[in-house]
């Protein structure tokens, strides 16, 4: 078909063995985040192993879209299987990296890589076209993630810089007929961290893209895998160009930040604070709230129309976003813009280190228990606080795993945990956890639907589309000292236009203190874990730019592109004949599989609760959500808000019964597996004596 | 209706090319013998009737996220192959700005060394199609001599080679695109230009200043650039 290479690449590194799957058996699941746990369901026989365990399995997946014109899809690499971060239960899990290595994979010819078993000495695997090698990576070990690519582009197109004798047509002797190619190759590497089998290891390809959330990172290092490297010049199949590119067209008229003549601008000096662009979609908004600091370019994966990166004139920050740049305070942005680097380059997941984690530890500082004379004795710098000097120690004995670093190589809440911290930092709230150990990210007593989606999966969810128009309209424009730009009724009138197929149901985003406990909540929370499963995981439109319902550069309406563009371009590259909802029934089939899979691992809705502090620690700081308050739509501030325990539970109930799965357990049934044609999931499950 | 965006996007103006004879570069650009060709070489090469429209990219612009690229290749081959792209961008992500990145298009050179090199006639100067440098699939006998010829005077070489139709491809401003509904040419749509999503394509039809990079690697940033922060100097 359409938009798929027809293979699957199935790597054995115990036996240096290469297979290929026929991507066909998984289409049924559309691409990356489906068929990624499709094949972990068949490939891995008992999935409570360890993470770290060489039956382990791990999927790099692409999409049908990877490496097309379809706008933000075009680059993005999901990432699943066993993974040490979350607590206290290792579940399968997923991270999804921009950049352009899932493109390269396709022009190398395949729709995935799975990765089984472990190498019996440091590896690298380099992949041209039809050609895939086990490399020896002895004198790639202990480098870090930059110099590691770097390393591998010279030994593979000899291409490492940009100089004018580097541009160059690569492959020519074998280019007539296998293609040249003007690229470097798409190289995802772990650093030090991930090879000391690190918890907070992180996937890095490029300057900025990172696979984080979940540690596979230190997968790969118990893999003794230091990174995959793949080149490429085959053709990707395309249905229907002529509708593919009047589709982007389309995008690009009606939905893209016009550089030239924009709908809606910033309204106060730019540089002064980007955070804005958040709902511009401006080109470079990524970089989040710091003022420029130094000349950049914005960036963009690959294919994508909104660039939201950066690439800064000293390279540092570059192509990071977000939490990436704002993970340490430093002394100015452009010590911000280092740490985010330094990251980068030792490979560890920014998340779990940023407030909630250097910041927690420095509280424990203060407190006397950490320290040169603390409790846990330690010489972290902590009289550099706020410095460089501290990050960078902090980095440096989390990558090495020396002295208190081999605790926190674990992450905070391990480490928590063995200092004897861990119940009673949680219920405080000094460690804001709320759900498997990650970070809090929006606040779980007010905008829900992250933490319930959360709760109900394996991390932190990290899916914005809610969140961009009915939180932070409202919280950027606060934090201006601006009245909102726009309406909470107008954006709340875009979000449920487009929530096919509970289109029309306003109820669903009143975020009201009431209403957080409703059924119609329960039906916000099945609609982005069906859209998130599939739409964004499989199809993989980036996080960043879909789903759109509130758009401002589509004025007068500013009604966003969901729920036309996402099947508009799948149908044309396929040239299947999908319709939305028909994509969302495949999203639910693909959120029951993982349900199973966790269910296999021991899932039960007793462990679907909180961090005690969520339930007894009021907010403290203004947070704004759309509400209804007497009729009328508004934007709500959240302040000394905590979540009803018992009314969490008895939402729980609701959910469960809405999914058809059992109250009792929160687990999958037989009867609601089988109508989602996941008999054989029942099976296992029954099998295993957990349905 | 004029469309704004189709107006904005031929930013020289005015009917036709034309400027005749050759335009010379500043002196500086004459030591340039690394990319585009020096005064010496023009000596002694054959004048064709310039092209009607030309490719202008902003270096310091682009986002680097090859959407032109797909573009490219999707109108003209009705797939999707970076290798198949007769515009070329090439990054290194590790590197600063603005040395990170380059984007190399066909000069439609008013001295085509792809045209003298060419044994078939198939790479020819199309005069139905306002002067546009382009090969005819047809009569391509896949030699490759045009890719060498380009590749004396460029890096990496402008004019390319499609190795799954075996024929040789180079820019010819859209005006062959059996897979998109637009008419291309230099009074039609390009669809690199129409797909950028910073515009930091563009089409003139004025001659650029053949010697060097500086007339196809320009400046087209506004003042709404530098309200994002970025450079526009
Ligand atoms: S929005 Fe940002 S992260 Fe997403 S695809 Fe575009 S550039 Fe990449
Ligand atoms: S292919 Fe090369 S030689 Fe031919 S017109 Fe283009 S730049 Fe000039
Ligand atoms: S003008 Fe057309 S042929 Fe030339 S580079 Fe752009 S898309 Fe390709
Ligand atoms: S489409 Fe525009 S921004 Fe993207 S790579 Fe091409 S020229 Fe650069």
């Amino acid at each position: 078909m359409n938009g798929y290479m027809g293979k699957i690449l199935r790597l054995d590194l115990t036996n240096k063995q290469k297979k290929t799957i026929s991507t066909s058996d998984y289409e049924e699941f559309l691409g990356g985040h489906g068929i990624g746990s499709a094949i972990f369901f068949d490939a891995v026989k008992d999935k409570t192993i360890s993470p770290f365990n060489p039956k382990n399995v791990i999927t790099l997946m692409t999409s049908p879209l990877s490496g097309t014109l379809a706008p933000s899809a075009g680059g993005r690499t999901e990432v699943q299987g066993l993974g040490p971060q979350p607590y206290p239960t290792e579940w399968f899990t997923r991270s999804n990296f921009g950049g352009r290595f899932s493109a390269m994979l396709k022009y190398a010819g395949y729709d995935g890589i799975v990765i089984e078993g472990k190498a019996d000495k440091p590896t690298w695997i380099n992949i041209v076209n039809e050609d895939v090698v086990f490399e020896d990576a002895d004198g790639l070990w202990g480098m870090d993630t930059y110099s590691t690519q770097e390393e591998i582009w010279k030994e593979v197109s000899g291409n490492p810089s940009n100089s004018p004798e580097d541009r160059e047509w690569y492959q020519k002797d074998r280019g007539r007929d296998d293609g040249r190619t003007t690229q470097k190759p798409a190289v995802v590497a772990i650093g030090p961290s991930g090879e000391k089998k690190s918890r907070i290891g992180a996937l890095i390809h490029e300057a900025g893209n990172a696979a984080g959330q979940g540690g596979f990172g230190g997968v790969f290092g118990s893999k003794n895998l230091k990174a995959i490297s793949v080149l490429g010049t085959n053709s990707i199949e395309v249905a229907d160009p002529n509708a593919l590119m009047k589709a982007r067209e389309w995008i690009h008229e009606n939905y893209e930040y016009d550089e030239e003549d924009p709908e809606c601008e910033h309204p106060l000096d730019y540089g002064s604070f980007p955070g804005f662009s958040f709902i511009t979609d401006a080109p470079g908004s990524g970089m989040g709230f710091w003022p420029k600091v130094e000349p950049a370019r914005p960036q963009g994966c690959l294919s994508c129309p909104k660039n939201c990166r950066m690439r800064t004139e000293s390279g540092y920050g570059s192509e990071s976003i977000c939490v990436e740049v704002v993970m340490y305070g430093g002394q100015s942005p452009k010590e911000r813009y280092k740490s985010a680097n330094l990251a980068q380059r030792h490979g560890i997941n920014v998340y779990p280190i940023s407030t909630t984690g250097h910041k927690y530890l420095y509280d424990l500082y203060k407190q006397g228990f950490l320290g040169e004379n603390g409790e846990v004795e330690t010489d972290l710098p902590f009289e550099k606080y706020g410095e460089m000097e501290f990050i960078r120690a902090l980095l440096n004995k989390i990558s090495s795993r020396e002295g208190i670093g081999d605790d926190l190589s674990e992450g905070v809440v391990r480490a928590a945990e063995k200092w004897g911290r861990l119940e009673q930092d949680l219920s405080s709230g000094l460690l804001q956890r709320p759900n498997w150990g990650y970070p809090q990210h929006y606040d779980p007593r007010i905008e829900v639907n992250w933490p319930y989606g959360s709760i109900l999966g394996s991390r932190d969810i990290n899916e914005h589309g809610f969140n961009w128009d009915i939180h932070w309209i409202p919280q950027v424009s606060t934090m201006l000292g601006l009245d909102p730009v726009f309406d909470a009724e107008e954006v709340v009138d875009n979000v449920s236009n487009a929530v096919v197929p509970f289109e029309g149901n306003k109820s669903m985003f009143d975020f009201g203190e009431d209403n957080i406990y409703s059924k119609d909540m329960v039906k916000t929370i099945a609609w982005q874990r069906y859209y998130s499963r599939s739409w964004k995981q499989s199809v993989q439109y980036c996080d960043w730019f879909f789903p759109n319902f509130h758009n401002p550069s589509n004025s007068p309406t500013n009604q966003g592109f969901t729920p036309e563009a996402e099947p508009k371009f799948f149908n044309a590259v396929t040239g299947r004949n999908i319709s939305f909802k028909d994509g969302m029934n495949i999203g639910k089939r693909i959120w029951n599989l993982d349900r199973s899979i966790w269910a296999l691992q021991g899932r039960h809705r007793d462990m679907e609760k909180f961090a005690d502090y969520v339930y007894e620690v009021p907010k403290k700081a203004p947070y704004f959500v759309s509400s209804k308050q007497n009729g009328e739509w508004k934007w709500e501030n959240g302040k000394g808000r905590t979540l009803d325990r018992d009314k969490f539970e008895s939402w729980k109930d609701r959910y469960y019964e809405f999914e058809g799965w059992n109250t009792e357990t929160g687990r999958p049934t037989r009867g609601n597996l089988e109508e989602l044609d996941l008999g054989y999931v029942a099976d296992e499950l029954e099998e295993k004596d957990k349905i | 209706m004029v469309n704004r965006r189709d107006f904005l996007k031929g930013i020289a103006g005015g009917a036709g090319a034309a400027v005749a004879g050759f335009a010379l570069g500043s002196s500086t650009d004459l030591m340039k013998e690394v990319e585009g060709r020096t005064f010496e070489n023009l000596k002694s090469m054959v004048e064709a009737p310039p092209s009607e429209a030309y490719l202008l990219v902003d270096r310091e612009k682009c986002a680097g996220c090859r959407s032109c690229m797909l573009a490219c290749s999707l109108v003209h081959e009705g797939k999707e192959n970076l290798s198949l792209s007769r515009i070329q961008v090439i990054e290194n992500p590790l590197a600063g700005f603005p040395d990170d990145l380059v984007q190399e298009q066909c000069r439609q050179c008013q001295y085509p060394e792809c045209v003298a090199a060419c044994p078939t006639g198939a790479l020819s100067v199309d005069e139905v199609n306002g002067n546009v440098r382009l090969v005819d699939e047809e009569k391509c006998i896949g030699c490759q001599r045009c890719i060498e010829a380009c590749d004396q005077i460029n890096n990496p070489a402008r004019a390319a080679w499609n190795h799954e139709d075996e024929y040789s491809l180079k820019c010819d401003l859209c005006i062959d695109t059996p897979h998109w509904e637009e008419n291309g040419g230099p009074d039609g749509k390009q669809a690199c230009v129409e797909i950028c999503p910073v515009n930091a394509i563009k089409t003139t039809d004025q001659i650029p200043v053949q010697i060097g990079q500086k007339g196809y690697k320009v400046n087209l940033r506004s003042s709404k650039w530098k309200e994002l922060g970025f450079p526009v100097e």
